[in-house]
């Protein structure tokens, strides 16, 4: 047999191939495909999980955006945090990860310390959030008082409520230090020598070999947090409920509303699939813009 | 090439395995009837049912009961959920609670069984309070599982600190609007000692309160109805939320937190739980649900007692609950119905009653000295509850779950509106004149059930 030959060369490992890959083949079809399809069927029907549904064509997304006033609300709250958090959360993680890549005492400690939050389940950090930001009893507002401040109504007021999801939200950085992390330690020694050679500091070290190196990995980590954050669902449905006045009301909160509060699958659905695009398209504008500012090693 | 063999029967049964678990359902030997009973509710109330349901098993050998049971959630929307789930995909229980925002519309689809017939032949009907029954176009499809409503619980000690008399608790006594305030703003006080009305009161730096109401939906309506407004009429298609009587209660209700500074304001989730504040001598009265009394009884160190509700224009009550269904799926209605009258009686669950959590549905239990003794001579319902809280039921008016989609009116609509309220945005006027034009421009006033 040829040695230049790569792939299948019979039709029995073709076969083999494809027994192997089966239970992936069916997982994604059932799970993630089929759902899928499902969803997009159901966007287009009036269905209330009890009777029987019934098309209705593009009626739900029509309603969606004439109709539905919390609809751009709940897109104006979204967004609103997503771009608060992201570029905060990223300044963030990458300044924590570049303390923790530096050879400090305890390194180790700093790492679980600053990992730990991602440990503790949403809904548990975001009850404790809760208590941390109380208006009358809260730990911050007590400390705020000793200084002689005033109290702030973290998530009480229409004004404070995003920010104060921010600040829990980037509290919450483990995942995307950790990242960073080894993105850092990835970064061959040689060529940091040689800014210290040529007699450059820190900054040049950061601005010409560190963050073109690490760009990729920021973008990784900008793509993801931003998905996430678009969908921000645990700490408005456990912290505020929407409030107040609907003003932490999230897209996917009013989303589950509809689909499980009022029974309205249908609009749900058309919801769902209307967050699908703009996720697609904030994304698709992220890296379309990227090869401005990343850089891949073994590019020209 | 056995290796090869190995491998592909190794995958045949991981599948296969996975099959077996799919369609896994357990074999139905004996000739016992098994029925399945879903509920929600909190740890205390779930270790009652299951204590209830198995000593139902004793009493009826033959029907075996399988508990389903769902912790309690912020709204019920996960049981709602849960619920449509299980009716989407067939697979209902036979009998249990149910949520009552949602009783109409499964009501009316058809999924519960009809039970006017089996009431009459067991002769349920007039033995039980006449706002149990839950009809739907004349037919009686469900029951309240309990009967519970509005009350105002106080803190002993913190009245006499602000030289109060121990306040009324005959129903139709109450204080009035004006005099409940100006009591509220005596038990009021900032830290060093000052109350609302005094020169140099602080009201950013208030170290007890004067009372806290809940604020949600149902717990707005015994204010509202007590001042002779509404929300929704009852035909489910007229807008009330504008009445100058409803924005009169609501505006009240507001001074309360922005005006008189002698309630701590409670928007969102994010605070601290005024029964606490209650035994901790920060709050000289609370306004809530009669369940609370649950908790309010373990709190050892607590004085407590129970005032008649403040009067606006008339006393006024509401009764709400869960609802108890049997489905019309099942394939033992006769034996889910027979589990549905035990649950009903209270003589069966007393340790519900008992605990606060509940109050009975059951007639006697209102009127004959006995059956009130077996679950008001206790250490946790306090002196006067029967005048101020068991009395108060014969004024008290269902919540409306019959108006088509009340609950997303709330939700869409009105608790935006009345936040806005609370928080001083808007007054209740400028509020809700605005939100009554939306739902009534919107595509939700359908009706009622």
């Amino acid at each position: 047999m040829s040695r230049t030959k790569i792939g299948f060369n019979t039709k029995r490992q073709t076969l083999w191939g494809w027994i192997l890959i089966s239970p992936l083949c069916l997982g994604l079809t059932l799970w993630v495909a089929f759902p899928m399809g499902l969803s997009l069927y159901t966007s287009m029907t009036t269905w209330d999980m009890l009777s029987k549904a019934e098309f209705v064509g593009f009626q739900n997304y029509i309603k969606i955006f004439t109709e539905d006033e919390l609809f751009l609300k709940s897109i104006k709250n979204t967004l609103y945090f997503t771009f608060l958090s992201v570029p905060l959360q990223m300044v963030v993680a990458l300044c924590g990860a570049l303390l923790l890549n530096s050879q400090v005492k305890g390194k180790g400690v700093f790492r679980t310390i600053f990992y730990l939050p991602s440990l503790i389940p949403l809904v548990v950090s975001s009850v404790m959030w809760l208590w941390l930001f109380n208006h009358q009893y809260g730990l911050i507002n007590y400390f705020l008082n000793i200084l002689g401040a005033d109290r702030i109504q973290w998530i009480d007021s229409k004004e404070m409520v995003i920010p104060s999801l921010t600040i829990m939200n980037v509290w919450n950085i483990g995942n995307v230090i950790i990242i960073f992390l080894a993105g850092l330690q990835g970064i061959p020694n040689d060529l940091l020598e040689a800014v210290d050679i040529d007699g450059g500091r820190y900054y040049h070290k950061f601005r010409y070999v560190i963050l073109p190196l690490l760009s990729p990995i920021i973008l990784y980590n900008m793509i993801v947090n931003m998905i996430k954050c678009l969908q921000l669902f645990v700490e408005p449905y456990i912290m505020t409920n929407g409030g107040p006045v609907n003003s932490s009301l999230s897209f996917v909160l009013h989303i589950y509303n509809n689909a499980f509060k009022y029974g309205k699958m249908g609009l749900a659905n058309a919801m769902a699939w209307i967050l699908f695009i703009l996720t697609m398209l904030i994304s698709l504008i992220i890296f379309k813009t990227s090869n401005q500012w990343t850089f891949y090693e073994g590019d020209k | 090439m056995k290796s090869k063999v190995f491998v592909f029967i190794s995958i045949l049964i991981v599948i296969g395995t996975g099959f077996c678990f799919a369609n896994g359902q357990k074999a139905v030997s004996d000739d016992k009837v098994t029925l399945k009973y879903i509920y929600w509710g909190s740890p205390a109330e779930d270790a009652a049912v299951k204590q209830a349901l198995s000593d139902f098993e004793i009493a009826y050998p033959t029907i075996k009961v399988e508990p389903m049971y769902l912790p309690g959630d912020l709204d019920g929307s996960t049981y709602n959920a849960k619920m449509k789930a299980l009716a989407a995909s067939n697979t209902l229980p036979d009998v249990g609670y149910f949520r009552p925002e949602e009783f109409g519309n499964y009501a009316e689809k058809g999924y519960f069984l009809k039970l006017d017939d089996l009431m009459t032949r067991d002769g349920m009907q007039e033995s039980y309070l006449p706002q149990t029954w839950l009809k739907i176009k004349g037919n009686t499809y469900g029951a309240y599982s309990a009967a519970e409503c509005q009350v105002m619980w106080y803190n002993k000690k913190v009245l006499q600190e602000a030289g109060i008399p121990l306040p009324p608790t005959d129903y139709t006594e109450g204080w009035s609007w004006e005099e409940f305030v100006s009591i509220l703003k005596k038990i009021t006080t900032d830290s060093k000692g000052k109350h609302p009305g005094d020169i140099g009161f602080n009201e950013k730096d208030i170290v007890r309160y004067g009372v806290s109401y809940d604020l949600w939906s149902s717990m707005y309506y015994p204010s509202v109805w007590s001042n002779g407004g509404d929300i929704i009429d009852v035909d489910g298609k007229t807008v009330l939320v504008d009445k100058p009587e409803t924005i009169e209660a609501f505006q009240k209700l507001a001074d309360l937190m922005n005006v008189h500074h002698v309630m701590p304001h409670m928007t969102g989730g994010t605070n601290i739980s005024p029964l606490t504040m209650l035994a901790n001598d920060q709050l000289g009265f609370y306004v809530t649900g009669q369940w609370t009394l649950l908790d309010l009884g373990t709190m050892k160190d607590l004085d407590y007692g129970v005032a008649a509700l403040p009067i606006m224009k008339k006393p006024a009550q509401i009764y709400v609950s869960g609802v108890n269904v049997v489905f019309n799926s099942s394939k033992h209605p006769e034996e889910a119905w027979t589990l549905q009258k035990w649950m009903m009686d209270p003589s069966k669950t007393l340790d519900l009653y008992t605990s606060g959590l509940w109050m009975p549905t059951k007639q006697s239990y209102y009127t004959d000295a006995n059956d009130l003794a077996k679950w008001l001579d206790n250490d946790v319902h306090p002196e006067g509850f029967k005048e101020a809280v068991v009395d108060s039921m014969a004024v008290a008016v269902n919540e409306p779950i019959k108006i088509r989609n009340i609950n997303q009116i709330w939700g869409d609509y009105l608790n935006s509106a009345v936040e806005s309220i609370w928080i001083g945005d808007k007054t209740a006027e400028e509020a809700l004149t605005e939100v009554a034009v939306k739902i009534r421009n919107s595509d939700l006033l359908q009706g009622s059930y």
